[in-house]
């Protein structure tokens, strides 16, 4: 059952459209992510669930309960902001129990819960101390606690891991899931970090320009992108263009300028015309001579990143298109800047997409 | 070489400068201070040959000067209590508020700042006497309010600037209504500028002359009206005497407000993570 359902919803500033159109669902205790670059209108589809903005048209509906007139005040969101927002005159407790008291909680029952919600988040012993006495992680966590514990229908988290370092990152994404799953939360997650989205999220929704690109698993999205967009903006990418004809199957011939391509024709992908191959980097391997993959190309080595776990190899095709390919960095010897090497891919290890000048 | 000549120059001149200014804004009031000790029973020539309390006791004895007094710190009182509630209100109505002619509205109430005192006071007289209003103690609280209402509106805004919307937002989600996540948040966070409205409130009000002179009247004078009209009747220096009062209420009442400012940037960045 869907606890969230967005209808067509559209909202404006002035000429500028920031929403147009969106419509989607989120399952009860789902985790879905709104990715996208910034101005995207993911943070205003967010507010408009909130309820801090008001929909030019389309539909909101929480719980199967239209929010049209109803203020943030009377819905039943948690909210998890950005600078956390946690009030710097209350101490943790005070903050836990600000949304209880308003939401009418039994005031005997206000107390144990605080301290049970911070068991939850893994902060026991901090109701008494002040949010600035906290390190980043533990706001965190806290505006976490503050926001479950009156036990929103759904909770809304804006770039929840933004204001943290890298490392702790890391850590927290793997508690916030935690975290969301054991209360069984239906959650949206506003992200512009497409490992922050992939990590944390069942589904993505993928946005841009105020449109949806594409809504699927992250495995999905980023194995089977729809668009020149969503190839882009998850992960890594090399482009090649060309045109595709129909072979024999689902067999397909893309001539390009490096020579052609035997690609695998998919569902819902062009059947011919002009078309853009996305290849992973990962999926662009440097042929040693002992497999033979399907399509090889000839191109010079430019020069060698090596980030951390994994070499990126940077060369130049023969009509001076700049790929990458990446290896692990497992003391493979590479290939000196200037020297010939010969990439390969098999059929399966591209995306066709149509062309267009989007990306 | 004449470069640095110009420089020299430039800062000899500079600090001339700087030097005369501070002597000339605290020679009165060193006059003043070395004055009230006077044991002389006339104004003589400045400095004084013997030193008493004289001028003190008989300040002291003076009903005239306590029932200005008395005037005084009922009228500021009531004022600054006003202008406190109208101007935290009126800067957080206008800090929310999205409608044209903010500006307007805000210059409009931010008036009597530049508007003199005489012009207001004058006003405030006719107004007063349209509305069948005589009494003095009404008038005064009435142009006090007016022209100290505007510094609360003042600082008041100035720290509702630094809260960030989401503490309101977050209230809001937590289930506020808006007002009380006006009252419960957003105010206790502009408390600083709350208060430091309310000092500056209250001395202004306490200091006042030019719209006090209009409405006082013979039963209701405040302090300073007090002390221009018995210098004019018998100069004498009871009014350095209290003048060194009024000095050293003065410096109490900024020590507290450098206090209070110094306590916000210190603690202020922790607390609102500017």
């Amino acid at each position: 059952m869907a606890v969230l359902d967005l209808q067509h919803i559209r909202k404006s500033f002035g000429s500028f459209t920031a929403v147009d159109d969106v419509t989607f669902e989120v399952n009860k205790g789902e985790i879905v992510a709104l990715l996208g670059p910034s101005g995207c209108g993911k943070t205003t589809t967010l507010r408009m669930i909130a309820g801090f903005e008001r929909p030019d048209s389309g539909r909101i509906f929480i719980g199967g309960a239209d929010m049209e007139l109803r203020p943030p005040y009377e819905r039943n969101v948690g909210l998890v902001f950005q600078d956390y927002a946690l009030f710097p005159h209350m101490t943790v407790a005070e903050n836990i129990a600000f949304g209880m008291k308003n939401r009418g909680t039994p005031k005997n029952e206000i107390a144990p819960r605080t301290l049970e919600v911070l068991q939850q988040v893994q902060l026991p012993g901090v109701e008494n101390r002040r949010p600035h006495a906290l390190s980043g992680g533990q706001q965190q966590r806290v505006a976490l606690a503050r926001a479950l514990v009156t036990r929103p229908d759904i909770m809304l988290l804006d770039e929840p891991l933004s204001n943290l370092d890298a490392k702790l990152r890391l850590q927290l994404r793997r508690e916030i899931r935690t975290i969301l799953a054991s209360f069984e939360c239906t959650s949206i997650i506003v992200t512009h970090d497409q490992e922050e989205a992939m990590g944390l999220a069942d589904r993505i929704v993928l946005m841009n320009r105020g449109r949806i690109e594409q809504i699927d698993t992250p495995a999905r999205l980023y194995q089977s992108p729809k668009t020149l967009f969503a190839a882009d903006f998850i992960g890594h990418a090399n482009w090649i263009h060309g045109t595709l004809s129909k072979a024999a199957g689902d067999a397909g011939i893309v001539a390009t300028p490096v020579g052609d391509v035997r690609v695998t024709m998919r569902q819902g992908s062009p059947e011919q015309g002009p078309v853009t191959l996305c290849i992973r980097p990962e999926r662009l391997a440097i042929t040693d001579g002992t497999v033979e993959p399907a399509t090889r190309m000839q191109a010079i080595a430019e020069s060698v990143d090596i980030v951390g776990a994994d070499v990126r190899l940077w060369s130049r095709l023969k009509d001076g298109t700049l790929v990458q390919s990446l290896d692990k960095n497992i003391g493979r010897a590479m290939p000196q800047p200037g020297s010939e090497v010969m990439l390969g891919f098999g059929p399966d290890d591209c995306v066709v997409l149509p062309a267009s000048d989007a990306a | 070489m004449t470069k640095r000549l110009a420089d020299a120059l430039f800062g000899s001149v500079y600090y001339l400068f700087l030097a005369s200014f501070i002597g000339f804004s605290a020679i009165p009031v060193v006059v003043a201070i070395v004055l009230s000790f006077d044991a002389r029973s006339f104004i003589g020539p400045f400095p004084p040959t013997a030193f008493s309390l004289q001028w003190y006791e008989k300040f002291l004895a003076d009903d005239y000067y306590y029932q200005g007094l008395a005037t005084s710190l009922l009228v500021s009182a009531i004022a600054t209590v006003a202008s406190t509630v109208l101007g935290a209100l009126a800067a957080l109505g206008l800090d929310r508020a999205g409608f044209r002619g903010r500006k307007v509205l805000q210059a409009i109430l931010l008036s009597p700042l530049v508007v003199p005192n005489v012009v207001l006071g004058f006003g405030i007289l006719m107004f007063a006497s349209r509305l069948g209003i005589i009494d003095g103690m009404p008038r005064l609280i009435m142009g006090h309010v007016l022209i100290t209402f505007p510094y609360v509106m003042r600082t008041t805004a100035a720290s509702l600037v630094g809260i960030r919307s989401s503490y309101y937002e977050a209230a809001l989600s937590l289930g506020a209504r808006p007002w009380k996540a006006l009252l419960q948040i957003t105010l206790p966070l502009a408390r600083t500028g709350i208060v430091a409205g309310a000092i500056f409130a209250f001395v202004t009000s306490f200091d006042d002359v030019g719209i006090s002179l209009f409405l006082s009247d013979a039963f209701t004078f405040t302090l300073p009206v007090a002390i221009l009209a018995q210098m004019r009747a018998n100069l004498d220096l009871t009014i350095a005497a209290l003048s060194v009062i009024f000095i050293l209420a003065t410096i109490l009442i900024i020590v507290l407000l450098d206090r209070l400012a110094g306590l916000d940037a210190a603690v202020g960045r922790g607390v609102y993570g500017r």
